[in-house]
């Protein structure tokens, strides 16, 4: 880490972030990811976040969206990532994400059909900027099927 | 102080800031550690450098330790064959009651208490060695919870009172730390797919750091209330350098346990 007021500041500092992505240790999951989300079941949802609960063990993300038919607006809870400690060693910080920004979320469905998905990728609208989450799911992703 | 005492004062203020803010500026504060460790000519610690030494010639396991895969997290025994854990027929019948994941909300990780051990080490938030020649501590992170490995030749205490961590002394044979640790309250799991434990669970933990960034952890649980003998897993661990361990509250804010199948914990 050296050298950071070259006119290279900000190639370098992308370089450190795909680092930090590359070397990040996987995100902590203090329990089962196929207990709570289907990985068969990938969903991809556009919104404006609504509140970021930067908690641990788990940060929230909630997102307003709106149903492409019948044109309604729903809420939807995101778990992004292990918590802030993971997504802070990933270079994320607990101002990226804020109210109103608009994001795209690929990640898995809850089982328990509530809006609920694990996210494992955000996309900020405004910039384009892709983020990743560190959501590594701990288990195979097809997972014995459950009985409810 | 006169004036020109307040300009020298000044400049050296300036001058420090011109030095530290460029850095403070990008750098969160547990990214600026000293560099301490052998190096790469890129500045990188250099993982493959010989395991370090203590003063006194034993081997320095001190250090910020990650598990290399967090599937043992998920299964304990994913490197050995199922019919390789000998399970206790009540055992058995728990584990696979637990496999599919219907109980996960009975687990005690997913209600924000201790992992147990050796769960804890393969949890994967980082954890430190804290070494001295009597006593090594283990910081970590996850759930921001600790161990002690006494060095000193104490004995455990027979009849201790039951603990989710346990109790644990440490010897050193050849290059590797031998930890025992019992004491257990019964309660953990050993993994995500719900292996039991219970009182009488014994671990046996022996760490050899292989070199700088690299150490191998070969476990033996020895639970004669779970299982029919004592039965061994291997794990790798990785250095993970030039960072710090971060606080972690897991009972912040825990909304999973809501989503999860199961019932909740008695």
């Amino acid at each position: 880490m050296q050298n950071k007021n070259s006119p290279l500041v900000a190639a370098f500092a992308f370089a450190v972030v795909l680092t930090a992505v590359a070397t990040a240790p996987p995100a902590h999951a203090h329990h089962s990811f196929a207990a709570q989300y289907d990985a068969a079941k990938p969903i991809t949802l556009t919104g404006k976040v609504t509140k970021v609960e930067w908690t641990n063990p788990h940060v929230y993300v909630y997102i307003d969206v709106r149903d492409a038919k019948s044109g309604d607006v729903v809420n939807w809870a995101l778990e992004v990532g292990g918590g802030p400690n993971s997504l802070i060693r990933q270079g994320w910080s607990r101002d990226s994400l804020k109210t109103d920004d608009e994001i795209t979320v690929e990640g898995s469905l809850a089982r328990d059909g509530s809006r609920l998905a694990n996210a494992k990728s955000i996309v900020l609208t405004a910039t384009g900027k892709k983020m990743f989450t560190g959501s590594i799911p701990t288990e195979p992703v097809s997972p014995l099927p459950l009985s409810r | 102080m006169n004036a020109r005492s307040t300009v020298a004062l000044a400049s050296l203020v300036a001058l420090l800031g011109a030095v530290a803010l460029p850095r403070a500026a990008h750098a969160q504060w547990w990214q600026n550690v000293p560099r301490t460790g052998p190096r790469t000519a890129s500045g990188e610690v250099d993982l493959a450098a010989p395991a370090p030494r203590t003063k006194d010639g034993r081997p320095d396991l001190a250090g910020i330790w990650n598990p290399h895969s967090n599937k043992y997290l998920r299964d304990i025994a994913a490197d050995i064959r199922p019919e390789d854990v000998p399970f206790q027929p009540w055992a058995k019948k728990v584990a696979d009651e637990r496999a599919d994941g219907s109980h996960s909300r009975e687990d005690p990780d997913a209600n924000c208490l201790p992992q147990g051990v050796p769960r804890i080490g393969a949890a994967p938030a980082p954890w430190k060695f804290v070494q001295t020649p009597d006593l090594i501590v283990v910081v970590h992170e996850a759930f921001s919870l600790w161990r002690q490995i006494f060095l000193d030749g104490r004995k455990l205490a027979a009849n201790a009172n039951p603990t989710w961590l346990g109790y644990s002394t440490g010897r050193w044979e050849g290059n590797t730390l031998v930890v025992d640790t019992r004491g257990f309250n019964g309660k953990t799991w050993l993994d995500q797919v719900g292996k039991p434990t219970t009182e009488k669970l014994h671990v046996i933990e022996r760490y050899t750091r292989k070199d700088y960034g690299h150490m191998d952890l070969e476990i033996t649980i020895d639970d004669p209330g779970a299982y029919t003998r004592p039965w061994t897993v291997k794990q790798d661990l990785t250095l993970l350098p030039d960072t710090e361990l971060l606080e972690f509250i897991c009972n912040e804010n825990n909304r999973d346990l809501e989503h999860l199948p199961g019932k909740p914990l008695q």
